[in-house]
């Protein structure tokens, strides 16, 4: 909302700079965004009119434009605009003159013709955007005279941001209401009484549906000389970013601005039978609206009609058929109020928000209706000579009952934690317009149809509060309680902080997904992740559904990290996946993702490059489980994309799988743009934290020495270096403590297909040192269960 | 000469002999050969005490006295070059050893947690200092606690498809949330005050994406229900929270605003940390720097989930992690956050 700081003078009293008032309003709860002086620096712009336009000869798109500011002297510029006529007003920045952002105005060729200064656009000037043709000003604009305070330029305007329950301020008066409650000061109410005049009204109003148009009025008004506005009210639509169109069309505009009811001229001529018919539209029903689109109406969108047909689109856009032109004579004045929740779905449905539908939207006032009529109806009298018909069509068959809300004083205090007496509340009150009654303990209100926002209690505590100022309220705490994060909250951000401690960067990526991505990793058709949520209303293609994997959006991360040249990334991500429920939710659950690629460790001056692979993530992986000390992991082969076939493992904890490790398989790194050997792991979250142990309880390290020895076994090569170790395991309890595999070894000498596996051994027994004799009969224990279970030979 | 003085002339030669070659000897295997040869079985020393026994008693006694200081001189040489000749070849090691301090250490990986998970943890932690429990929920959300038992009017805007995601085939029942709220709802549905919890979570709307709008982005809400919680309490809380976040001595303000699940709300500003109020670029010349929304907990939620009003009062607050973690390092364009690369993500070290 823009708000011009002369123009609501015609309202309230104030005699505080911009920036103060401004600031009075920001802290009370309507924002203020900017404060402009559009026209602040322009200098030198004059009213002229127009003697004479020739085309320039030396350019189709340019004209060379007579102009005079004054009797006597006349001057020839070069314009690229033909938007006017001879005998019109426009702006003629002369020679020497300043436009806004330091633009000077110089006397200079233009395709061999000389043009001494330049006539401007409202763009051009600093009022609006509005670039589409010169700036036509009113015929009464005095010759001469500087635009700038013609049109009152170098007034300040205040940039409101209004809250979207208080659509009374997106209204002159509204703000004005505002100032005068927040300076104490009094508020104005324009002029609406109409002049009497001997027309009688032929209008007739049919509301059909009255919950959709409670209240309609109608007013009649013949004689109506349309042409262009006086330059005052020119001047008030342009400080409020409005192009003036006609005196007619400017008044209705006016008024909307001025308070805040939006109103429709129709041309009476055009409305059959001068009878206004406020129903639901036919589906399919056709109505060209003033924009000139042609719209297709739908059963729930209110329309104006005349009995043969819609003319206009009701609270939102009027129709073309019925619009007001320079050959109106005669008008239909419309001043209604429409159901709020109606026109935000026809304005949503049509993609039309308009200055009306959005005051509609937002609850118009219905005491305001007949108001904005007479307002408007008086100044058509005055400033396009109409002769108003003093009936007034005034449909309202319920009255809207003004609520009543008492509010205890008390409870303001308790609210806000401050004591404002009840007579200081009581009279910030009724400086918002509320009517107020006293009594002890209980303040009684009346609402003013204009504040459908307010409620009930709450709702006024709000209003004393803004009035008395939220920096009066001091900083205490309330009680508490006792804060903590629960064992699993902590344990996913245990395992972020691990995850980070051994090298890995977090990330984080979208949930959003598509069908696509997981053609790209090469899931098969009947892979679980490819049942995915999907959106109703997705906003791209790339977003259509919620993400079942966070491989792709780390993989992504990862080939933009490789693109823009940082080639070694190892980045995780714990996040919720979505998949499709029979309950009234989809199931959502955490994982935790990890993508690598590149080295894991630089070449240096004393270490060679090691590159992740399987290997390497296994070791992240185990590290992670042994952090959070969960035990027996196993991790069995899995072959399925977006794994490579052989060289990737499922990680299985207490015999259900929780996930997946390995290399990508290579078109998978293809259709990434990751490179070769790109490396993963995912894991589900909820099962590795409800894994982890509590609190831990442990064995004092031992007194007694050990027994330390490597055994070094020759095995056919199929046979898993897991199953070797499960088997020393087994036979060399309870003595042995650890079995630690630390070389495997293929060569000529140990035979075709064959392979060693050497392991480091510690023994112990509790309650005292284990002798030779006894570690001697363990290690044949091993060696004889490992030869009988897996076929293994003890190497030389 | 008699042979008492001859053997006295020997040990004084063979002391000096010996002092000579240990002074000479340039590491140990050479003082060694040096003690051998003087104190050895055949060395003059041994030789001189074999022949005392030959001497009478007097000219034994100050032979064999002058033997024993001889030894003793040459001992001591012994001792006092070993100690130098070990000194000095522990020298020489280390000089052998000298590594050049300037080359690199081995390269040990530091991995970080994401900066908005910095954010998250840091607020977060704030509050459960205060007395605050986490409190989570899902993010495809029913429509009717993300929107109707948050006070929001049926035709609010918010609602409508343009803005907000839904999942297909629920007829619009199911969204993606567009705030964390519907777990205050969730909570206070689950049990009876008192009340203080935050909400992380992420949350979804259509915005088309820009340097300060996502279609998903990341929200923080607080909630705090109890007997006589007031919007003092909610102030002091969030000057706590901002002072911590952004710096110890600046000043917050509430400007008064519009949610339809708060009554009063406020939005609270905190004095641009960059210019202390003056005016810059980071607040846009106007000295404060828009936080977060805000206010007391509106009655209607209150009878939503059946807490009585009149005994129990409370406050809620909302914030984006996005944009507190852009104030706080200063980034401009919040897209930053979701891109990964590792040159932005490395500046913020190791995990917190």
């Amino acid at each position: 909302m823009r708000v011009s700081l002369s123009w609501l003078r015609d309202y309230v009293d104030f005699d505080v700079t911009p920036e103060q008032l401004g600031e009075r309003l920001n802290l009370s709860g309507t924002k203020l965004e900017t404060i402009t002086r559009p026209a602040a620096d322009v200098r030198g712009v004059v009213v002229a009119e127009v003697l004479a336009i020739e085309d320039h000869p030396g350019a189709d798109n340019l004209t060379l434009v007579e102009v005079s500011a004054g009797e006597g002297h006349s001057q020839r510029v070069v314009c690229g605009a033909r938007n006017f006529r001879i005998g019109d007003r426009v702006p003629l920045a002369t020679v020497g003159a300043r436009l806004p952002g330091g633009v000077e105005i110089a006397e200079r060729k233009i395709r061999g013709q000389s043009s001494a200064g330049m006539l401007c656009s409202a763009m051009e000037l600093g009022i609006s955007k509005d670039h589409s043709g010169i700036l036509v000003l009113p015929p009464d604009a005095p010759l001469g005279a500087d635009v700038v305070s013609v049109l009152g330029l170098d007034d300040a305007i205040l940039e409101l941001e209004i809250t979207p329950n208080r659509g009374d301020c997106l209204s002159m008066i509204g703000i004005a209401r505002e100032v005068a409650a927040l300076l104490g000061t009094e508020l104005r109410l324009p002029d609406a009484t109409v002049p009497a005049a001997s027309v009688d009204s032929p209008v007739v109003v049919r509301v059909e549906d009255t919950q959709g148009c409670p209240r309609y009025l109608a007013r009649y008004m013949e004689d109506v000389s349309v042409r262009p506005s006086p330059v005052w009210l020119v001047a008030r639509l342009l400080a409020a970013g409005i192009r003036p169109i006609s005196n007619v069309v400017d008044v209705t505009n006016y008024v909307l601005l001025e308070t805040g009811h939006p109103l429709h001229a129709f041309d009476a001529a055009k409305v059959a039978q001068a009878t206004i018919v406020v129903r639901r539209a036919e589906d399919g029903e056709l109505l060209r609206t003033l924009d000139g689109v042609e719209r297709k109406l739908v059963a729930d969108d209110l329309v104006i009609a005349d009995p043969e047909r819609a003319i206009a689109l009701a609270g939102v856009m009027g129709g073309e058929g019925t619009e007001v032109s320079r050959d109106t004579e005669a008008v239909i004045l419309e001043s209604a109020l429409f159901d709020h929740a109606s026109i935000a779905y026809s304005a949503r449905r049509h993609g039309l928000r308009t200055e009306a539908s959005m005051r509609f939207e937002r609850r118009a006032d219905p005491e305001n209706v007949p108001f904005a009529a007479g307002r408007a109806a008086r100044l058509l009298a005055e400033i396009a000579y109409a002769r108003v018909a003093p009936e007034v069509t005034d449909v309202y068959p319920v009255e809207v009952r003004r609520a009543r809300i008492t509010l205890r004083p008390q409870r303001t205090k308790r609210l806000l934690g401050i004591d404002i007496p009840a007579e200081a509340q009581a009279g910030y009150l009724r400086a918002l317009g509320l009517e107020v009654t006293t009594a002890p303990g209980r303040i009684d209100v009346v609402v003013p149809t204009f504040r459908p926002d307010l409620e009930r209690e709450a709702d006024l505590v709000e209003e004393v509060a803004r009035l008395a100022g939220f920096d009066l309220l001091p900083s205490t705490l309330p009680p508490g309680a006792a804060g903590a994060l629960t064992p699993a909250q902590a344990a996913v951000r245990r395992c972020a902080r691990l995850l980070a401690g051994m090298g890995l960067q977090e990330a984080w990526t979208t949930s959003f997904a598509s069908p696509a991505e997981l053609d790209a990793l090469g899931l098969s058709p009947d892979h679980p992740a490819r049942v995915q949520v999907a959106l109703m209303n997705p906003m791209t293609e790339d977003a259509t559904t919620l993400r079942t994997t966070l491989l792709p959006g780390l993989l992504r991360s990862a080939a933009r990290n490789v693109a823009r040249r940082v080639p070694d990334v190892a980045l995780f991500e714990i996040a919720s996946v979505y998949e499709p429920s029979e309950r009234e939710l989809p199931a959502e659950s955490q994982l935790l993702a990890a993508a690598f690629c590149g080295a894991r460790q630089l070449k240096s001056w004393r270490a060679e490059r090691k590159e992740w692979d399987l290997f390497s993530v296994k070791g992240v992986v185990e590290a992670l489980l042994r952090a959070l000390r969960i035990g027996g992991a196993a991790f069995e082969p899995y072959g399925a994309r977006p794994f490579h076939p052989t060289r990737a493992a499922r990680l299985v904890l207490a015999g259900e799988p929780v996930g997946v490790l390995g290399e990508l398989h290579p078109e998978t790194c293809d259709a990434f743009d990751v490179p070769q050997g790109t490396a993963a792991f995912e894991l589900a979250l909820e099962p590795l934290i409800a894994a982890c142990p509590g609190k831990p309880v442990v064995e004092e390290p031992p007194r007694l020495p050990g027994v330390y020895f490597d055994l070094a076994f020759i095995v056919d090569r199929a046979v898993p270096a897991g199953r070797i170790e499960e088997v020393v395991r087994l036979a060399g309890r309870p003595e042995v403590v650890s079995v630690r595999l630390f070389d495997v070894y293929e060569g000529e000498q140990l035979g075709e297909g064959r392979k060693s596996i050497a392991f480091a051994l510690e023994l112990r027994a509790p309650d005292r040192t284990l002798t030779d004799d006894e570690a001697a009969a363990v290690r044949a224990r091993i060696v004889r269960a490992v030869a009988e279970r897996t076929g293994a030979e003890l190497r030389g | 000469m008699t042979e008492a003085a001859e053997l006295e002339r020997q040990l004084v030669a063979a002391q000096a002999e010996a002092l000579a070659a240990i002074e000479a000897a340039g590491d140990l295997t050479a003082l060694e050969e040096a003690r051998v040869r003087a104190l050895g079985r055949k060395a003059p020393l041994a030789r001189a005490r074999a022949a005392l026994g030959t001497l009478d008693e007097q000219a034994r006694r100050a032979v064999g006295r002058l033997a024993n200081d001889v030894q003793g001189a040459i001992e001591a040489a012994l001792t006092a070059k070993r100690e130098r000749l070990a000194e000095s070849e522990l020298k020489q090691r280390f000089e052998r050893e000298r590594a050049d301090v300037t080359l690199p250490g081995d390269a040990v990986a530091v991995g970080g947690v994401h900066p908005l998970t910095r954010t998250v943890w840091e607020i977060v932690d704030i509050f459960i200092g205060l007395g605050y429990s986490v409190a989570e929920g899902p993010e495809a959300e029913l429509s009717v606690l993300n929107f109707d038992a948050l006070n929001t009017p049926p035709e609010h805007p918010s609602k409508s498809p343009a803005d907000t995601f839904y999942v297909a085939g629920t007829n619009e029942e199911v969204c993606l949330r567009t705030q964390t709220s519907p777990v205050q709802i969730r909570v206070m549905e689950s049990r009876p005050p008192p009340v203080y919890v935050v909400s992380p979570g992420r949350t979804y709307r259509r915005d088309a994406e820009d340097a300060t709008h996502l279609m998903q982005f990341f929200q923080i809400e607080g909630l705090a229900v109890d007997e006589g919680v007031t919007m003092a309490d909610l102030k002091g809380t969030l000057e706590l929270f901002a002072r911590q976040v952004f710096g110890k001595d600046l000043d917050i303000r509430l400007r008064p605003h519009h949610f339809p699940f708060t009554e009063p709300s406020a939005e609270m500003d905190v004095q641009c940390f960059n210019c202390r109020g003056a005016g810059c670029r980071v607040c846009k010349q106007e000295g404060w720097i828009e936080i977060l929304g805000c206010g007391m907990v509106h009655p209607a939620l209150f009878e939503w989930v059946g807490y009585d009003p009149e005994r129990y009062s409370g406050f809620a607050f909302g914030m984006g992690a996005e944009r507190i973690a852009a104030l706080a390092h200063g980034v401009t364009d919040i897209r930053h956050f979701y891109e990964n690369d590792l040159r932005l993500l490395t500046q913020f070290g190791g995990p917190p």
